[in-house]
């Protein structure tokens, strides 16, 4: 009985991990380079895919479906400490949470697997939790995605609400003198302390690895189409809270934080991101060339305020990536003035002219453009826009 | 023997249920606060011990309680003890002491802090947490008393100074008065629970930070945030306590392990520079 009720445990445990849904080989680097927006560089630890990508902050974004069973192949090929991934707000076991001192903690040149599932799709965060304090500030974290379950791109959650676009925003900060070798390069013995410099005076202010004029330039504005619903993932891995501060015609609505449904949805234009915290945020773009919105970071010890930049969401018809995921279609396109959406609408579509101006709102089907001149028009539906051609 | 419990289980739920006369003698005294490295700093505190304690009383009542209460003022400097909304003690001169009676207020999460010289008494430890818990509340919680420390303020503040605030940097980061691995110690802040067994935490900043603390292992339901009431049902794994606010929180283990909780700001969870003598605990989750 002993032996059929030990087998049967093995053949579970064996058929449970062979369901692995996602697996991945990260890397933990210790020898990378940051270059800020003022062209000074700084030594960095990071996350990478490959042996041969460079260090970048922030590491690769994990993006997952609710449900996965995943598996992290995780190496250290740093030539230093040892190194962890933390899996932030996901809630996994002890065995797998990555904190080195209560599960185990991967050595140079060694590695090691982390199994979880995700159920909640939102987002999280992952970082290393051996010496922390140290291991993050030099650049050991990352984003975590978890779509629904069907892997929708373009969908909050199971049931939930559409949006043409998302932008994932990860805050955090540098003290320099924090990235000196002398700090970064301790000996990392578990009895013996980790020290940290006496102050954190943080110089660089980062979204998603930039700073200052590289936040605002045109290289780094946030490309979507007029009249998108777009969906700000607003996380902040720093040590400095931070405030997402949106122009009012955006219509801000936050509707999740941490991987988890609001009671109630908030209205509010300013988000206001703690360390460690995740909030996802609608908004509703219209026909203006760009929406310039600002990023602060401040002191949790003063609450002064020490960097305020400015991002940009640039609405352009041209130059946005191809959506593979919309979740409906139309026919015929090119038409001759009468076409259909490939599902039954359950809310108003409208139509603009590319010069931004509102011809028609309805649920009505089929669709007529039939009174207006031949030409590309806009369909605006379910948060997403769509070119139509009438010839 | 089925008599004998009746009376037992009576009792018990005579003593949890019912508002009692309270009588609580608090002392204000003046001592050292130390840290693990054996660095020291001046500190005052409201105690019923005999001898100086790292933090303040935590005073908990029932709903309905009829609390008296006498402050005596032990140091050479005036003080005073306040609850926001309930009661004012006035000044307490030195070697002078204040009696007053009142009504427990209604259940929930208070704090008393001295007044005088706001907020510097306070800042160095001259504040509390009370608990007024609720008729038939059974729950067992556990509290935590967020504060920091910087080591020139508490030299600073005794010579009649008033340190700038915005260049407030601490150095040391205490839970009850402890910081790592000595929060762990302390039965009244270290969780240690059951799966599928409800915990309820009180957390109270009596700091001057903002405090992020994050939870490994389990998303926490916000019962109450005294900030921002809008948060609360929410269902988070890191939230932020602010100054002289509170949050309770209530999670039911769904997995055995041992999990960290710690601040998120993550200077905080370093202690005297060394990483991680700071606000980091443990939650202990037998199966």
């Amino acid at each position: 009985m002993r032996k059929k009720l030990l087998f049967l445990f093995v053949f579970s445990i064996c058929n449970y991990w062979g369901q692995i849904d996602y697996s991945k080989l990260i890397i933990g680097r210790n020898l990378g380079t940051h270059t800020f927006h003022d062209g000074l560089q700084t030594r960095i630890f990071g996350f990478t895919e490959t042996l041969s990508a460079a260090t970048k902050i922030p590491g690769p974004t994990l993006y997952l479906n609710s449900g996965d069973s995943v598996k992290l192949d995780f190496w250290n090929m740093s030539q230093g400490a040892p190194h962890t991934i933390h899996l932030h707000g996901l809630d996994v076991n002890q065995q797998n949470d990555g904190v080195g001192m209560l599960s185990f903690e991967v050595m140079h040149t060694e590695h090691g697997y982390y199994y979880f599932k995700a159920p909640h799709p939102g987002t999280y965060l992952y970082h290393c939790h051996v010496g922390s304090t140290v291991h993050l500030q030099a650049g050991m974290y990352g984003l975590v995605i978890v779509r629904p379950n069907d892997g929708n791109l373009l969908l909050n959650w199971e049931n939930g609400e559409s949006y043409g676009r998302e932008f994932p925003l990860l805050a955090s900060e540098i003290d320099t003198i924090w990235h000196n070798d002398t700090i970064l390069d301790q000996e990392h013995d578990m009895t013996m302390p980790l020290y940290v410099p006496a102050t954190y005076q943080p110089n660089y202010f980062l979204v998603n690895g930039k700073s200052g004029t590289q936040l605002s330039d045109i290289s780094n504005h946030l490309l979507a189409l007029p009249n998108e619903k777009v969906y700000m993932r607003l996380a902040n891995i720093g040590y400095y809270g931070v405030r997402y501060i949106f122009p009012s015609i955006l219509e801000a609505r936050t509707v999740a934080s941490d991987g988890r449904p609001l009671p109630a949805e908030v209205v509010n234009d300013t988000i206001e991101v703690l360390p460690g915290e995740r909030y996802e945020t609608f908004l509703q773009l219209g026909m203006d060339n760009s929406y310039p919105f600002t990023v602060e970071h401040f002191n949790l010890n003063t609450q002064v305020i020490s960097s305020s930049q400015t991002m940009v969401i640039e609405t352009t018809f041209s130059d946005v990536e191809t959506k593979e995921n919309l979740t409906f279609g139309v026919f015929p396109n090119p038409n001759n003035g009468i076409f259909e959406i490939n599902e039954a609408l359950t809310e108003n579509y409208q139509i603009y002219s590319l010069e931004g101006k509102k011809l028609k709102e309805s649920m009505e089907s089929p669709i007529s453009i039939s009174d207006y001149a031949n030409g590309s028009y806009l369909l605006c539906y379910k948060g997403n826009t769509l070119f139509i051609v009438k010839d | 023997m089925k008599k004998f419990i009746l009376i037992v289980v009576s009792v018990f739920f005579y003593l949890q249920s019912n508002a009692a006369n309270v009588s609580i003698r608090l002392v204000i005294k003046n001592g050292v606060l130390e840290f693990n490295d054996g660095t020291t700093v001046y500190y005052k505190i409201f105690t019923s011990s005999a001898t100086f304690a790292n933090n303040s009383d935590l005073l908990i009542f029932n709903e309905g309680d009829i609390v008296t209460l006498k402050v005596v003022n032990t140091t050479s400097e005036n003080h005073g003890l306040s609850i926001t909304g309930v009661l004012n003690l006035g000044v307490i001169t030195a070697s002078d002491s204040i009696q007053q009676t009142f009504n427990a207020p209604p259940a929930g999460v208070y704090r008393f802090f001295d007044p005088l010289n706001f907020p510097y008494n306070e800042y160095l430890g001259l504040s509390g947490v009370i608990h007024v818990k609720a008729i038939n509340d059974l729950t067992p919680y556990f509290y935590w008393d967020l504060r920091e420390h910087q080591l020139t303020w508490n030299e600073s503040i005794p010579l009649g100074n008033s340190p700038i605030l915005n260049t407030y940097q601490p150095y040391y980061f205490t839970i009850n008065g402890n910081s790592e691995p000595n929060i762990n110690l302390d039965i009244v802040a270290r969780v240690i629970g059951n799966v599928g067994s409800e915990v309820r935490i009180v957390i109270v900043n009596n700091g001057l930070s903002i405090h992020s603390m994050h939870f490994h292992g389990f998303h926490a339901h916000l019962l109450n945030n005294s900030k921002n009431t809008a948060h609360e049902g929410r269902e988070k794994d890191t939230f932020p306590v602010y100054p002289k606010e509170y949050v309770v929180l209530s999670f039911v283990p769904d997995k055995p392990g041992e999990y960290p909780v710690h601040d998120h700001n993550l200077v905080a969870v370093t202690g005297g520079g060394i990483y991680h003598a700071g606000m980091f605990t443990t939650l202990l989750i037998a199966p």
